[in-house]
């Protein structure tokens, strides 16, 4: 019993020093965003001595981050919403419906998964010059609206729910989109959560689209804002890159630990299907 | 065709509609564009004055040395991550199964790099890696260092550094895979070890690892993929030209220099090919590597 509580504790031990090393980072940056800029620089890892607002105050004066907000919460939220209604659409129809061609529409989505992004990027950039796309919220959200990825994830579950449910909603007289959005929609709710947290934290995080489609200030993104903080006047303005940096993050770490069941769910059972 | 099931046959092509018009229009149109611009001169503002070069692309792709040496780059820094960050979470999986009260909170925090941008989590982890940062105070401090160095700026240094962050920001996912793995192995099979007097390396070695492999032959694929498509890290840390002596170089960045910086548009889309190719052979190879293991 003594020999099982005592290797119990240093398994504690090694986990809880473990997330001290993971979380150390977020703690540096946080304290570090209430220091004036000659102290982030000579005195990065201390307590601040004043705390200061500073950082704070001059970064919402000399940048847009109000607009580059705004920017991002446009394109993350359309490109979620359009994921998650679109996808499930997919979902649906290949995990509940029978009709020709069926077994070949889901060979192709799970075939597209293996090509990679980064092949597309040239050709896909000359398309959407001459569709005159740059520079526009259409560029950063039509062509994420819909992801092989994300339909996969939810025909998984879709395929699990009983097909009595369906028969009685079909008995019951509901036409099939009746029974897609009554019957089928709020069961999925889990999964729908899941790509859900995922799509959003990727286009919020984006940082490769907006840098290649995304030229004009007025259409910054967080992270393209970030960059450019941080590449224009070196050394100069710490103070307001790291409170940038604390405020473009907590918005995301804040609903991650709210939703975190969903999120870490996501990637429980991803290796074995 | 009785009415229910044209009904639905009707209902199930309308709902396929937006993907069938998505796959023809953002994936299949531009794959077809690449390999014919890969046969062009072409320039993105001037899209009307391609100039037909046959394989001149592809002969200088191949006779290129910066894309051998970006190729070599992300193979580098991906063959530390992948070891560093199976030990790391296969480790921590293993111990995380072990506990019963607090994993999730655990496992919570765990998670904060993957949900941290990569912008974010470059720029802070550059101010701790830095030369005046506590990682080099404390190498200083314990004798390993004489003094502060700039790893982002030295030619060997650079990927391993970047692996090890990269390691930091993603372990967690992989951690949760195996744990998912782990918590789906019989404990028959310990039971059945154990009275055969097995040691715990031995069950180790001959029930956990083998039942673990649907889960080790996914992560690896994926980070075969996702290695050789990094971009945004380095150009985070190293800008356009991947650094000094192009250390920190990588297909991807060469083929956004290549393509956006340099306006060389077929050039960029032939690395793009090659680069495809070039995943297309590790997957297949390490697919085949794990197959033959379960043969024998």
């Amino acid at each position: 019993m003594t020999l099982l509580r005592k290797r119990q504790l240093w398994v504690y031990l090694v986990l809880i020093l473990g997330s001290l090393l993971v979380v150390y980072p977020f703690i540096f940056m946080i304290l570090n965003s209430f220091k004036i800029g000659t102290e982030i620089l000579n005195y990065p890892t201390r307590l601040p001595r004043h705390w200061s607002l500073n950082g704070y105050h001059r970064v919402f004066e000399q940048l847009d981050l109000g607009n580059m907000f705004k920017n991002t919460i446009i394109i993350a939220v359309s490109v979620t919403a359009l994921n998650v209604v679109l996808s499930s659409m997919v979902a649906y129809a290949l995990s509940k419906l029978n009709f020709p061609g069926k077994g070949l529409l889901f060979q192709v989505i799970i075939g597209s998964m293996m090509i990679p992004g980064v092949l597309l990027m040239i050709p896909a950039y000359s398309m959407y010059y001459q569709w005159g796309w740059i520079n526009t919220y259409t560029v950063m959200i039509i062509p994420a609206a819909l992801s092989a990825y994300n339909i996969f994830l939810i025909r998984q579950f879709m395929t699990a729910i009983p097909n009595d449910f369906l028969e009685a909603s079909r008995l019951d007289g509901c036409t099939e989109i009746q029974t897609f959005l009554r019957i089928v929609l709020p069961m999925s709710l889990p999964v729908l959560s899941t790509v859900a947290i995922l799509t959003f934290m990727g286009s919020w995080n984006d940082l490769a689209g907006p840098l290649l489609y995304l030229q004009d200030r007025e259409m910054y993104t967080l992270q393209l804002g970030l960059y450019t903080i941080k590449s224009e006047i070196p050394g100069q303005n710490l103070d307001q890159l790291w409170a940038a940096l604390t405020m473009t993050t907590l918005p995301v770490v804040v609903v991650f630990f709210f939703l975190q069941r969903y999120f870490v769910n996501a990637f429980t059972g991803v290796g074995l299907k | 065709m009785n009415p229910q099931k044209r009904r639905e046959a009707m209902t199930g092509y309308l709902f396929s509609l937006p993907w069938v018009v998505f796959f023809l229009v953002f994936l299949t149109y531009p794959l077809l564009l690449a390999f014919k611009m890969s046969f062009q001169n072409i320039s993105v503002t001037q899209a009307n004055k391609a100039e037909f070069v046959g394989f001149g692309n592809w002969v200088a792709v191949v006779q290129d040395s910066l894309f051998w040496k970006a190729t070599f780059n992300v193979v580098y820094n991906q063959a530390i991550f992948i070891a560093v960050v199976f030990v790391v979470s296969l480790g921590l999986a293993l111990l995380l199964k072990e506990i019963t009260k607090g994993g999730a909170l655990i496992r919570t925090m765990y998670f904060l790099p993957v949900i941290t941008s990569v912008a974010v989590s470059i720029i802070v982890f550059n101010m701790l890696s830095g030369p005046s940062g506590p990682i080099q105070q404390i190498l200083i401090s314990l004798g390993i260092l004489d003094k502060g160095v700039d790893w982002a700026f030295s030619k060997w240094w650079a990927m391993p550094v970047l692996a090890l962050f990269n390691s930091w920001k993603w372990f967690a996912i992989q951690m949760i895979i195996f744990l998912g793995g782990l918590l789906s192995i019989n404990p028959e099979l310990y039971e059945a070890a154990e009275v055969d007097g097995a040691s715990w390396w031995n069950r180790f070695c001959n029930v956990t690892l083998p039942m673990l492999k649907p889960q080790i032959v996914f992560v690896t694929t994926m980070n075969i993929i996702n290695g050789m498509q990094m971009f945004s890290e380095v150009f985070m840390m190293f800008n356009l030209e991947g650094g000094p002596y192009h250390s920190g170089l990588t297909p991807v960045l060469y083929l956004y220099k290549k393509g956006f910086n340099e306006m060389n548009m077929g050039y960029a889309s032939t690395v793009g090919i090659f680069l495809m190719l070039i995943i297309v052979f590790l997957t297949t190879v390490q697919w085949k590597l794990f197959n033959r293991k379960e043969t024998n």
